[in-house]
Formats: structure tokens, C-alpha cells, sequence
């Protein structure tokens, strides 16, 4: 009786694969829908300190501003004026994302609003500057 | 023969390896790819320089910053503790007043900021980020 089940069931041996196989497709659009290619900006700063800010949404381009008021963006150190031209080109990839400007505690002022000037004439949508996460 | 084509009928399992192999691969792909950026920010926004400032009828309230980092508003040198109390003063006199920073080019970011968020403390609708003349 045993032996005659065990031998039934090795025939058999066919697992079910269709809902295991439901939950990977579903699984492959979700990471194919949110797949953000965000263009990290390659230099880590220091950012300055803020109570009210915001979580960012949208966030696909990144424009660091370092201590030595060098600008960083898609992982090179650029002009400030070559900011605008990367930015659009950027821009064209993903036209809803936001930019978020990473400037340094230490960078100063004056590169900082050249920087938004840039990022405003290439008609980015939004643009932010990063403070420290909680 | 015509017992082959239906016993070829009953049989008729597609083979689905390779395309599971195939979407595997994707779904890794994706999962490994996925950078999902938390990134928080304070919202700002920048005057337009090439057009002339709106003739309205609105306040601004002046924060400038100068290049050695010292904040003054209404002519008075103060304290970047005492912004936000100071924009509250002003805000409850010209409810639909904006603040504008007036930041040197030379201060540092970090005060242009602090400054940003003081003003968003006292309740300013829309801060924005001017450079001083």
C-alpha cells in the first residue's frame, strides 16, 4: 500500500509553478515600473542641518556642491556652467524628476545660487536643497 | 499516424525553462538596479533675475546675510536664533508677506540654509533665496 502510493506520487512529481510564477511577473513589473535610474552626483557632503524639511519624491538628478566649491553631477566634476547643459541633458531621460542640489555646510553661497540658476534655465521642474536625514 | 498528431495533442506542454530562466534574470536585474533615493530636502525658490520684481502690494521680508556671516533684518545685526521670532512679528503684521534671504555670495551655505528653515519655522509660505547687492 505503501510502496504503491509512493510510486503514484514520484509519477506524478509536478509541482504547481503558475502562482509562484504570478508572484515573479508581478514581481518583475513593479521593479521594471519604479526603476528610477537616479544619476548619483559621486561626491558625499556634509549637508547642513534643517527641521523643516521635506521627504523629496520624483528625485532623479543629483548636483553636489563641495567644500571647495568644486560641482559634481553623473559622477564628474563639472563648470558651474556646464551645469545647465547636463541638467537638460538629464532632463531629456526623465522629464518628471526633481533636482536636489547636495551643497556642503562649507560651500559658500555664490555657488550655490549659480548653481539653482543653472538648474532653473534648464527647466527643472523642482528644485530642492538636501539637508541631513533624522 | 493519426494516433501520433493526438497523442502530440494531449501532450501539448509548452516548455516554459527558458523564458522563466529569462524572467529570473530580469527580476534580478531589476532588484539590484532598484535605488530607491530618500532624500530630504527643504524646497526653495529662486527670483528670476531677468525679469523686474512684481509690482504688488505684498511685503517681502528682508533676511540678508553678509559675507562674514552675520544675519541682519530691518538694519538690526541679530542672532540666527532670533530670525525666526523676528519673521513671526512680521508675518503677524503682513500676514501675506514672503521672505527673501539676501545672502553674500561668500557666506556660507550652511548659515543659508539655517536661515531658510528658521523662516519656515515662523510659518513663511514660500521662501526664497536672493543674492545680496
Amino acid at each position: 500500500m505503501a510502496s504503491r502510493l509512493a510510486a503514484k506520487e514520484n509519477d506524478e512529481a509536478a509541482v504547481d509553478m503558475t502562482p509562484m510564477l504570478d508572484i515573479v511577473f508581478i514581481m518583475l513589473i513593479f521593479f521594471i515600473v519604479t526603476a528610477t535610474f537616479v544619476k548619483q552626483a559621486g561626491l558625499e557632503v556634509i549637508r547642513p542641518d534643517a527641521e523643516t524639511a521635506e521627504d523629496q519624491r520624483r528625485v532623479s538628478i543629483l548636483v553636489a556642491i563641495g567644500d571647495g566649491d568644486t560641482v559634481w553631477m553623473d559622477n564628474k566634476e563639472v563648470d558651474v556652467r556646464a551645469v545647465r547643459a547636463g541638467v537638460e541633458k538629464l532632463l531629456a531621460e526623465n522629464p518628471l524628476g526633481s533636482v536636489v542640489i547636495q551643497a556642503d555646510e562649507k560651500s559658500k553661497s555664490g555657488i550655490l545660487m549659480q548653481v539653482m540658476d543653472q538648474i532653473r534655465e534648464a527647466g527643472a521642474p523642482a528644485t530642492a536643497i538636501a539637508t541631513k536625514k533624522d | 499516424m493519426a494516433r501520433k498528431i493526438r497523442k502530440g495533442a494531449e501532450e501539448a506542454e509548452v516548455d516554459m525553462t527558458p523564458m522563466l530562466d529569462i524572467v529570473f534574470i530580469m527580476l534580478i536585474f531589476f532588484i539590484v538596479t532598484a535605488t530607491f533615493v530618500n532624500e530630504r530636502g527643504l524646497d526653495v525658490t529662486r527670483p528670476d533675475s531677468d525679469e523686474p520684481p512684481p509690482k504688488s502690494k505684498a511685503v517681502t521680508i528682508l533676511v540678508s546675510i553678509s559675507s562674514s556671516g552675520i544675519i541682519s533684518m530691518e538694519g538690526r545685526d541679530i542672532d540666527i536664533r532670533a530670525v525666526r521670532a523676528n519673521v513671526e512679528r512680521l508675518i503677524a503684521e503682513n500676514p501675506d508677506a514672503s521672505v527673501v534671504v539676501q545672502a553674500d555670495p561668500e557666506s556660507e551655505s550652511n548659515l543659508l540654509v539655517g536661515v531658510m528653515d528658521q523662516a519656515r519655522l515662523a510659518g513663511a509660505s514660500g521662501v526664497s533665496i536672493a543674492e545680496l547687492q
